[in-house]
């Protein structure tokens, strides 16, 4: 589905220097999978879902959907910002409604789709209400209730739950499984929580510091539908983030003496 | 905000402005002014309500008013699109950037007398005058608002299939207006004072004219009634740019 | 990148120049008595300039301003500050500011020339009016802007409140307060060149209307361009001051808060 091939990207900081963020990557993501690029801060793993998404042109390297080259936007990639990045002055029905509508969906039909999402992802009721009027965790929802809207072939999450209190992430992280069991969508995520990256994903990209590599691919080999409690209890998913914890300190180490 | 904490503050502050009227009521009461200086604010304010009901002076009101709005609106359209322009453009940028730093600071009531000069002394210099006056804060909030758009709203909107060309109208404009607004505000009340100062200065008509008649022969109460006016137009206004403001950012957080 | 900053700091001289090339072939094209070219103006400047008593009068008007915007910077900025770390003042001042606010300073002259007369005093009190509310605003925003946790940490370290208002307050609301000097110094101008264009008696305004009324049009045109070259000067010049002041402050964007 998604080819990401010998992509580097160099940003330039504040006229000085030329910052090296991204190096050499290559990746494929197949189709239907949920896959994770975690890392720790600074290890361009947000730059590369902006490069898939469009919204970034890589330095060097391509970034490839369904073989043709990603130039832009579009709406068979769709974001889940960290910030929500919902429109102030629509409703939360404005909001999910814009997508389908920029479609060229009519208008009554939109807004039934939207409605119904909006239910699926346990808003109901709260149609009419403005985004400030929201807490955290239900802006999410809405951020994702509006991408999906448009139905992406992909999903692009960058840290979606990382603004959420402990609580609401888990929830959300239950809920976002439970939607994406339905149609199985191609999802890329990005975090810097290794259990959750572990939790949700197939497949799991361990990126190392800047200039971002990638270190390892790690097939993550649990069942689905996947019980948070159960999973907390196996030992298989308890290796997974042991082993991956250790992995990413291996590259926080080495990356430490400049 | 607890109710009570509001109503102390709600008096407190009627407190200066009863005080200060109390205090012009004693000063013309106890004689420590001549009536010609400075009129009791009885006197004052019936006077005031007898000429609006006045024909005459409600014209100069109308005078007043339509160089205002004229002004003002001209500078909402010029302020809006040079600075949502400017935000959009580099190119734009760099030509209107230079411009705007050095005539905003210039004192534009200077450029009166070339507005007389070239427009005569009706209300095509007035208009001019308030447009020019109006015109910066107008564009500089635009131009503020509009280029600190998040850029993951923008981003949203292009994974949702809008076009570039679409994104101005649909994304940065409608996430501007609370800095639109401000600076409309500010341009209001800058369109108020300067088409009083404006009539003040050369008029024919309009309420900073009559001023300055009276003041001429010496009138005092007709004086202090066209001040009153336009403060009380201004913060009518203002109050209803406040209402208007408050509907269409319901939406949005608190700033 | 050597051409950009170059052309940067450059940019406001071309401006200018640009603004008066645009100035003189308009003025060619409209071929009128009343619209002088830039350089017929330009060259009327130094008669004013050379004249004593234009001279005299110009240097008054500075110097009016100069006082009112003193006087008014130095009183406002207290009560500024009081208002953000006093509710009470705050609540008793507010309303008076808000309703004071739109009424047009300089629109106060002849009111106050009936009470004055026509001396400086007269002139430097609408100035002083006109100053103290941008810079009351910005003081009172920036002191109200400053985080709690600052002064904690002052008042944990032993400052009673008077030294935590001086050594913490003042430095902190500092950037903000000098933005408000700034708007102020742009309106004691403004005020000063308003005030004496409706009362006439001396100063750069007075010039300005009298070379109107005689048909002078060089010298009008001429007088605009000292004045906005005051304008822009003052403003400039302050400007460095503000920044070496603040060095150490973030950059923040102001919008005028209000002229005339």
């Amino acid at each position: 589905m998604i080819a990401i091939d010998h992509v580097s990207q160099v940003f330039q900081t504040s006229g000085r220097q030329n910052h090296l963020a991204l190096s050499d990557i290559s990746l494929t993501i197949e189709d239907g999978a949920f896959v994770s690029i975690l890392g720790p801060s600074g290890c361009g793993k947000s730059t590369l879902l902006y490069i898939v998404g469009g919204f970034v042109n890589p330095t060097q390297g391509l970034a490839k959907m369904k073989g043709k080259a990603i130039t832009g936007p579009g709406p068979d990639r769709g974001p889940v910002f960290q910030e929500f990045a919902l429109f102030p002055w629509k409703s939360v029905l404005g909001n999910v409604m814009y997508g389908p509508r920029q479609q060229g969906v009519r208008p009554a039909d939109a807004e039934a789709q939207s409605r119904a999402l909006i239910e699926m992802v346990g808003l109901k009721g709260f149609e009419d209400f403005y985004p400030k009027e929201l807490s955290g965790g239900m802006k999410q929802r809405v951020a994702l209730a509006r991408t999906l809207a448009y139905h992406p072939a992909v999903l692009l999450m960058d840290e979606p739950f990382g603004a959420l209190d402990a609580h609401t992430r888990t929830r959300l992280q239950n809920d976002l499984l439970n939607i994406w069991e339905r149609d199985r969508k191609t999802v890329l995520f990005v975090t810097h929580s290794v259990d959750e990256a572990v939790y949700l994903s197939d497949k799991v990209v361990v990126m190392t510091r800047a200039p971002g590599r990638i270190k390892q691919i790690v097939d993550i080999d649990l069942s689905r539908p996947r019980r948070r409690s159960e999973l907390l209890l196996d030992p298989r998913y308890q290796k997974y983030v042991v082993d991956i914890e250790r992995m990413i300190d291996d590259t926080s180490e080495n990356e430490l003496r400049p | 905000m607890n109710p009570r904490a509001l109503t102390t503050d709600v008096l407190l502050g009627i407190v200066p402005i009863v005080l200060l009227v109390a205090l012009w009521q004693a000063i013309s009461s106890f004689g420590y002014a001549a009536v010609t200086l400075l009129p009791p604010p009885g006197l004052v304010f019936m006077r005031l309500v007898q000429q609006l009901f006045t024909g005459g002076f409600q014209q100069e009101i109308g005078a007043t008013l339509f160089r205002l709005f004229t002004g003002f609106s001209i500078a909402v359209v010029l302020g809006v699109t040079i600075g949502v322009a400017a935000a959009a453009s580099p190119a734009i940028n760099a030509v209107v950037r230079p411009i705007v730093r050095v005539l905003a600071p210039l004192p534009k009531v200077a450029l009166y007398p070339a507005l007389l000069l070239l427009l005569g002394f009706g209300h095509e210099s007035k208009i001019t005058l308030v447009a020019a006056d109006a015109l910066f804060p107008i564009l500089l909030s635009t131009y503020y608002g509009a280029s600190m758009v998040e850029q993951k709203l923008i981003w949203s909107a292009m994974a949702a299939g809008t076009p570039r060309g679409q994104i101005l109208f649909k994304v940065v404009l409608p996430a501007a207006v609370p800095s639109i607004l401000t600076g409309c505000r500010i341009g209001l009340v800058i369109s108020c004072i300067v088409v009083f100062l404006a009539e003040m200065i050369t008029s024919t008509d309009g309420l900073g004219h009559l001023l300055v008649t009276a003041a001429r022969t010496f009138q005092a109460v007709d004086m202090f009634v066209p001040l009153i006016t336009i403060s009380l137009l201004g913060l009518i206004l203002n109050g209803l740019l406040q209402g208007l403001r408050s509907h269409l950012l319901r939406g949005f957080p608190e700033v | 990148m050597s051409p950009r900053p170059v052309l940067a700091r450059a940019a406001p001289v071309l401006t200018c120049l640009g603004l008066l090339a645009v100035w003189q072939i308009a003025s060619l094209a409209l071929n009128n008595d009343s619209f002088p070219t830039a350089i017929e103006a330009i060259r009327a400047i130094p008669s004013i300039l050379g004249d004593k008593e234009s001279l005299f009068n110009i240097l008054a008007s500075l110097r009016r301003m100069a006082i009112g915007f003193s006087v008014a910077v130095v009183a406002s900025i207290p009560l500024g500050l009081m208002m953000a770390r006093s509710r009470g003042v705050a609540s008793f001042f507010n309303p008076l500011l808000m309703v004071t606010y739109p009424v047009p300073k300089a629109a106060l002259m002849p009111i106050i020339m009936l009470w004055l007369g026509v001396g400086d005093l007269a002139k430097m009190l609408v100035i002083f009016l006109g100053v103290s509310l941008p810079v009351i605003y910005h003081s009172f925003q920036g002191a109200k802007a400053i985080e709690e946790k600052m002064l904690w940490s002052g008042a944990a370290m032993g400052l009673s409140a008077a030294q935590r208002m001086i050594r913490i307050v003042l430095p902190a609301a500092l950037p903000e307060i000098l933005t408000g000097c700034r708007t102020g110094l742009v309106l004691a101008l403004i005020t000063m060149v308003t005030s004496e264009m409706i009362a006439r008696q001396s100063g750069a305004g007075n010039i300005l209307f009298n070379s109107l009324d005689m048909g002078q049009y060089d010298t009008v045109y001429a007088m605009i361009i000292i004045i906005g070259a005051m304008g822009i000067g003052l403003d400039a010049a302050f400007e460095r001051l503000r920044a070496w002041l603040v060095k150490w402050s973030e950059p923040s964007f102001e919008i005028p808060l209000s002229f005339a």
